[in-house]
C-alpha cells in the first residue's frame, strides 16, 4: 500500500468524450450497445423514482416497468430520435417514459419480454431504500433530476474506487469514504486528525488525499455528464443542475 | 442671480404693483398714485435688499420666510399708521398690513429659492 | 456500493464546486451567488484581515473559451477603475486548476430587490450613477452588453455599482472620437459573430439576433433604457417625459437610440430638474404643468395676495 502522496496531479478538467447520445445512431450495433448500457446505468434510478412518485406505482411494478421501458427503448430505437436542438436528452427520456407509461397504464398490460430482450440486474432494493418522498411544494421532475444527478454521483465514486485500487492508492479512496461519505451529518463527520489516526498517515497527508480524491472525482462526473449531454451547451446547462439541483 | 440682489428687484417690482393695487382697493387715493407708487417702491427696494442679505446669512426657508414677513411688515407699519380713511378716520391697518407682509413672504421664499448663494 | 444519501449528496455538491484553499492567503467564507460562468464567494484575506469576494470559475468550464473569457473579465474589471466599479484586488489559479479573483466584497442589495423602497427622484438618481459608470466604461472601450437590474448593486452606502462584466466586450480600436460612428472592429478572443449573449429583455435587437459586429455603446444604451422603464414603471403612471426618453433609448434602430450613456442621462437629469427633455414634445397642458409643479410655492404666495386683496376689496363693498 502506498504511504508517500501522490505527485501526479489528476487532469483537472475533464477530456471531450464522444456523447453517448451520439452512439445511438452508430453503425455499429456494439457501439450502440456500449452506449445503451451506459445510458441505463445513469437513467434507471431516475425512471424507476419517476414511476414511483409520478405514476405512483408499486415497486414490483416500477421495477417491471424500467426494464420494459429500456427493453422497448433499445429495440424501437427511441433514443436514435434525439436532437439535442429541441431539448436536454434528460427531458426527452422522461418525456418517453411518460408516453411508455401511460399507454401502459392505459392498456393495463404488460408488454411482452421477447428474444434478444435487455434484462437488467439493478439494485432496485437500494433504489427504493434511498428513494425520497417529495416534500411538499416539489415537483415530480425534482424527483427525476434528484436521482439523475444521485445516479452520476455513485458512478463516479464508484469509478474513483476502482482507480484508486487500480493504481495502489487504495489510501486515498479511504480518507475520501471516511470524509466525504459519512452519512450521519456534518455534526459527526470526523476530523482530518481522527482520520489521520485510524489510518496512521500524518494529518497533511488526509488533507492531500482528500484534495486529489475531490478533484478526481469532479473530473470523472463531469467526463460522465458529458458523456450523456448532446452539445457542449447542454453540458453547461446540465452542470448547473449537478451542482444546483437541492437534495433534499 | 444673487440674494440681495434678486431681492432688491423682486422687493422693487412686487412694491410697485403693491402701491398700483391701491387704485382698486382705494379708488379715492387715485390722484396721489404716482407718490404712492414710487414710495411703495423704494420702500420695496429696500426692504427687498435687506432681505436678500439675511437670505444669504441665513440659508434656511423658514429663516426666508420669516425674516420676509418681518422685514416687510416693519417698513409697512408706518404707512399702515398714517393713512386713514378719509371718511371714517380709522387707518387702513390691516389693509396695509397684510398684503405688504405678504409681499415680504414672497420676496423672502424667492430668495431663498431662486438666489444663488454666490454673487453673479 | 449502496447510494448515497440526500445529506452525503448536498455535501459533495458543495465541496466538488468550491475552491480549494487550503494553506493559500484566502479562508473560504459562504457561497454569495452563481453567475453565467462563475462563483462567487465571500472569503477572508488572511495576509490583510479583510473581507472580500473571491470569484471562481465554475468547474465544468475546461480550459479554453470560458477560461479566456474569466480571465478576461478580471482584466477588464481591474482596468477599469471607477467608483461605480468593484475593485479587483488579486488573481490568480487555484490548485485544481481553476482561475479565480478577488475583488472587494460589497455588501447591498441588488437594484430589483431596493427600488420598492425608494421615491422616483431617488431611483432616477441612481440610474443616473449607472449611466456615468457605463459611460466611463464606453469611452475607455468596454461595452458591458449584460446590463439588467440584476446586475446593478446599491451598496450600503448609497454607492451604485455595476457587477458582473463577464460577457463584457473590448473593443480593439481606441475609444471613438467625438462625432465619429461608434467602432465595431472586436478585439483578440471575442465572441464569434452568431452568438447570443445577454439576458432576454434587456438585450438589444442586434445583439439577440447574434450580430456581433453590431454590438456597441448603443446596444448599453438600450439595456440601460429597459433599466430606466423598469425604474420609472414602478410610478404608476410613468411621466410621459421618463416614457419618451426610455422609448428612445430602446429603439430597435442604433442609429435612433440616444448615442451614449452620457446623452440618455442628460435627458434623464433635464426631468430632475423640470427642464423639458429632448425626447419628448411637451403639449401646452404639460408645460404649463410643468411649469406650476416648479414654481409650485410662488405662485400659491402670489395668489394668496391676490386673493387677500380681492378680499379686502370684499369687505370694503359691504
Amino acid at each position: 500500500m502506498h504511504t508517500e502522496p501522490d505527485t501526479r496531479a489528476p487532469r483537472v478538467f475533464p477530456s471531450t468524450r464522444e456523447s453517448l447520445v451520439r452512439a445511438f445512431t452508430s453503425g455499429d450495433p456494439g457501439v450502440r450497445r456500449a452506449g445503451f448500457e451506459a445510458l441505463v446505468a445513469a437513467y434507471w434510478r431516475p425512471a424507476y423514482a419517476h414511476l414511483r412518485l409520478r405514476w405512483h406505482q408499486e415497486p414490483a411494478d416500477a421495477e417491471d416497468g424500467v426494464q420494459e421501458f429500456f427493453t422497448v427503448a433499445l429495440a424501437q430505437e427511441f433514443f436514435s430520435a434525439y436532437d439535442p436542438a429541441q431539448a436536454r436528452f434528460r427531458t426527452f427520456l422522461r418525456l418517453c417514459l411518460d408516453r411508455f407509461a401511460a399507454k401502459a397504464h392505459r392498456a393495463e398490460r404488460r408488454l411482452r419480454r421477447g428474444g434478444g430482450a435487455v434484462h437488467l440486474s439493478l439494485d432496485f432494493a437500494g433504489a427504493e431504500q434511498a428513494l425520497e418522498v417529495l416534500a411538499p411544494g416539489q415537483s415530480e421532475e425534482h424527483a427525476f433530476d434528484r436521482e439523475w444527478v444521485r445516479s452520476l454521483f455513485d458512478g463516479a465514486i464508484e469509478a474513483l474506487e476502482l482507480e484508486c485500487h487500480a493504481d495502489g492508492y487504495e489510501i486515498r479512496f479511504e480518507v475520501f469514504k471516511q470524509y466525504d461519505l459519512v452519512t450521519d451529518g456534518e455534526a459527526v463527520r470526523p476530523t482530518y486528525r481522527a482520520i489521520a489516526e485510524r489510518l496512521g498517515i500524518p494529518a497533511t497527508q488526509v488533507t492531500n488525499h482528500l484534495a486529489w480524491s475531490r478533484r478526481r472525482l469532479r473530473v470523472l462526473l463531469l467526463e460522465r455528464l458529458r458523456e450523456l449531454c448532446g452539445s457542449e451547451a447542454e453540458f453547461q446547462d446540465e452542470a448547473v443542475t449537478l451542482f444546483g439541483v437541492d437534495a433534499a | 442671480m444673487n440674494k440681495p440682489v434678486l431681492g432688491l428687484v423682486l422687493g422693487g417690482v412686487l412694491g410697485a404693483l403693491d402701491g398700483l393695487s391701491a387704485l382698486v382697493s382705494a379708488p379715492e387715493v387715485a390722484p396721489g398714485i404716482t407718490g404712492i407708487v414710487i414710495g411703495s417702491m423704494g420702500k420695496g427696494l429696500v426692504a427687498g435688499l435687506l432681505i436678500g442679505f439675511v437670505s444669504r446669512k441665513w440659508d434656511s426657508l423658514a429663516v426666508g420666510l420669516i425674516a420676509g414677513t418681518a422685514i416687510a411688515g416693519l417698513f409697512a407699519l408706518p404707512i399702515a399708521l398714517m393713512n386713514k380713511n378719509a371718511a371714517t378716520g380709522q387707518p387702513y391697518f390691516w389693509e396695509i398690513m397684510i398684503p405688504g407682509s405678504m409681499v415680504g413672504l414672497i420676496v423672502g421664499y424667492a430668495t431663498q429659492k431662486f438666489g444663488s448663494a454666490r454673487s453673479g | 456500493m449502496s447510494p448515497i444519501s440526500g445529506e452525503t449528496l448536498r455535501h459533495l455538491q458543495r465541496v466538488l464546486e468550491e475552491p480549494e484553499l487550503e494553506g493559500d492567503r484566502y479562508r473560504l467564507g459562504p457561497l454569495l451567488g452563481r453567475g453565467g460562468m462563475g462563483v462567487v464567494y465571500q472569503a477572508t484575506d488572511l495576509a490583510l484581515g479583510r473581507e472580500v469576494a473571491l470569484k471562481v470559475l465554475r468547474p465544468e468550464f475546461a480550459e479554453g473559451a470560458a477560461d479566456v473569457r474569466f480571465r478576461r473579465e478580471a482584466q477588464i474589471l481591474a482596468r477599469l477603475e471607477h467608483p461605480g466599479i468593484v475593485a479587483v484586488h488579486d488573481v490568480g489559479m487555484l490548485r485544481d486548476g481553476r482561475r479565480f479573483y478577488v475583488m472587494k466584497l460589497v455588501r447591498g442589495a441588488r437594484l430589483d430587490d431596493s427600488s420598492q423602497r425608494r421615491s422616483l427622484p431617488e431611483r432616477l438618481r441612481s440610474f443616473l450613477r449607472i449611466c456615468e459608470t457605463i459611460e466611463f466604461a464606453h469611452v475607455r472601450g468596454v461595452i458591458h452588453r449584460d446590463l439588467k437590474p440584476g446586475n446593478i448593486m446599491i451598496g450600503e452606502f448609497g454607492e451604485v455599482l455595476v457587477l458582473d462584466w463577464g460577457i463584457a466586450r473590448v473593443l480593439a480600436t481606441q475609444p471613438e472620437e467625438a462625432g465619429a460612428a461608434p467602432a465595431t472592429s472586436p478585439a483578440a478572443g471575442d465572441t464569434a459573430s452568431g452568438t447570443v449573449l445577454g439576458t432576454p429583455g434587456y438585450m438589444a435587437p442586434e445583439q439577440q439576433s447574434g450580430q456581433i459586429d453590431l454590438v456597441d455603446a448603443r446596444s448599453d444604451v438600450f439595456s440601460l433604457g429597459a433599466i430606466l422603464r423598469d425604474l420609472a414603471a414602478e410610478s404608476d403612471p410613468a411621466p410621459r417625459p421618463l416614457q419618451s426618453i426610455w422609448r428612445k433609448a430602446m429603439n430597435p434602430e442604433a442609429g435612433d437610440r440616444y448615442s451614449s450613456a452620457a446623452a440618455l442621462a442628460a435627458d434623464v437629469g433635464r426631468f430632475l430638474d423640470a427642464q423639458p427633455v429632448q425626447a419628448h414634445r411637451e403639449t401646452w397642458p404639460e408645460r404649463a404643468g410643468r411649469f406650476y409643479r416648479t414654481y409650485q410655492t410662488a405662485i400659491l404666495l402670489v395668489l394668496a395676495y391676490l386673493t387677500m386683496r380681492l378680499l379686502f376689496l370684499a369687505g370694503r363693498g359691504f
